[in-house]
């Protein structure tokens, strides 16, 4: 008796690890899929194949492509996190200084896999009926360290007074994914984006920056 | 007369004209159908073949007035941009005050317009990302077009004083433009209205304006 409760217990458990398995395999595949064809090339089909799965099991764990590139872009976050980690204790310099090596990081990141991000911008505006699957900008961690540095800049004076901080990191951050036009288009290298973004930075900053 | 070509006068010239005329209504039902579909659906949904019935036509009517459906999609963007950019260039035009003023009613007219229509904005941005190089060449010729009116409202706030002759243009430009299409974003997943846009425009316009002024 006891050993079929058991049974029945693990029997769920190997249910819920063998889920697991197959959301880590389609992240995977979906994942060198969409860095390989681009997230219009890959299909829900392709991405199965690749990950060994049926393409039904796909559907048990994602309702749709964009769900799926959802979860690999959530899945990247802890790689940039653990690259923000690092640069924290580094940060040196004026405050421009300092916003421009934060988003220096973030382009060398994005861009060892550009059309990954690319793809994930555009998803961002991509037509659904109801509520975006994606929400853009929303890095937490990203925001969270602009602020720190600004209001770093409010105590030391570098930053005026009663500047508007969240709308020069609105701003900041508006270009920043806009930049990526320019890579997607127009072949700019990472060196080539962080340029562009520090002169976006510095121009900016005297809208907030103490006279 | 003498620079009017004979053949244009020949009796053969009238069923020639009527069939350019044809052409052009097709394609301006294809166009309209197109735009409405389009909107509705998004540019994924939105068939070719559902397009051409709307439009009351068959599927190869499409593909003898449009090499594809990004070629149908792209003119659509490029007659909507123009429009657009001539109502702009009229509200410049007339808008004698300071710089901040005339970029907020200029843009402002930008959002009111799209609001109309906010899906075919949507579908434009995320195709844009990813399209042809031919169709990236149109969608910036349509960018360009406000750009270059946004670029004379700061060229003349310049000469007026308001802004520091050593500033520089483009990346203002760029940056004023971005700001503006960023928001879009709102109106599309946080329901921001023509006020709520306007008013967050008015807020980063205020930031860079301040970067430059003199």
């Amino acid at each position: 008796m006891g050993r079929e409760c058991e049974g029945d217990v693990s029997l769920s458990g190997v249910r819920v690890a063998r889920k697991q398995a197959t959301r880590e395999r389609v992240l995977a595949a979906a994942r060198d899929l969409f860095v390989e064809q681009g997230y219009e090339g890959a299909t829900i089909r392709m991405i199965a194949e690749r990950a060994g799965v049926a393409t039904g099991s796909v559907f048990t764990t994602f309702t749709s492509k964009l769900e799926i590139l959802r979860a690999v872009m959530e899945e990247r976050l802890d790689g940039l996190y653990t690259e923000l980690d690092n640069l924290a204790p580094h940060l040196r310099g004026s405050i421009a200084d300092r916003l421009c090596s934060i988003m220096a990081v973030h382009y060398d990141f994005e861009m060892k896999r550009p059309r990954l991000f690319t793809a994930y911008l555009a998803a961002n505006f991509e037509w659904t009926d109801g509520a975006p699957v994606i929400t853009f900008g929303n890095n937490p961690k990203l925001r969270g360290m602009l602020r720190d540095v600004l209001n770093h800049g409010l105590s030391n004076g570098e930053v005026r007074a009663g500047a508007d901080i969240e709308t020069f990191i609105e701003i900041v951050l508006s270009a920043y994914a806009m930049n990526y036009r320019r890579a997607a288009q127009e072949g700019y290298s990472p060196s080539e984006l962080i340029g562009l973004m520090d002169k976006q930075i510095s121009l900016a900053f005297r809208g907030v920056g103490a006279p | 007369m003498n620079h009017v070509p004979s053949h244009i006068l020949s009796a053969d010239a009238r069923p020639l004209t009527r069939r350019a005329l044809a052409k052009l209504r097709t394609r301006k039902a294809l166009l309209a159908a197109g735009k409405r579909l389009f909107t509705e659906r998004g540019y994924a949904e939105a068939t070719v073949r559902d397009i051409a019935r709307a439009a009351g036509m068959s599927t190869g009517a499409v593909f003898a007035n449009f090499t594809d459906k990004s070629d149908l999609f792209g003119e659509i963007l490029a007659n909507d941009n123009e429009a657009l950019s001539e109502t702009m260039r009229q509200i410049a035009d007339i808008q004698k005050r300071s710089v901040r003023e005339a970029l907020l009613v200029v843009l402002a007219a930008g959002y009111a317009f799209h609001l109309k229509q906010l899906p075919l904005l949507q579908a434009a941005i995320s195709v844009s990302w990813s399209h042809s190089p031919e169709d990236e060449a149109r969608s910036r010729a349509g960018l360009r077009r406000i750009q270059s009116i946004i670029e004379e409202i700061l060229h003349r706030g310049q000469t007026a004083g308001e802004i520091r002759k050593d500033a520089d243009i483009d990346l203002i430009v760029d940056m004023i433009c971005t700001a503006y299409r960023s928001n879009y974003r709102l109106a599309a997943y946080d329901d921001f209205d023509l006020d709520a846009l306007s008013q967050r425009l008015e807020r980063q316009l205020d930031v860079i304006l301040n970067a430059v002024k003199v």
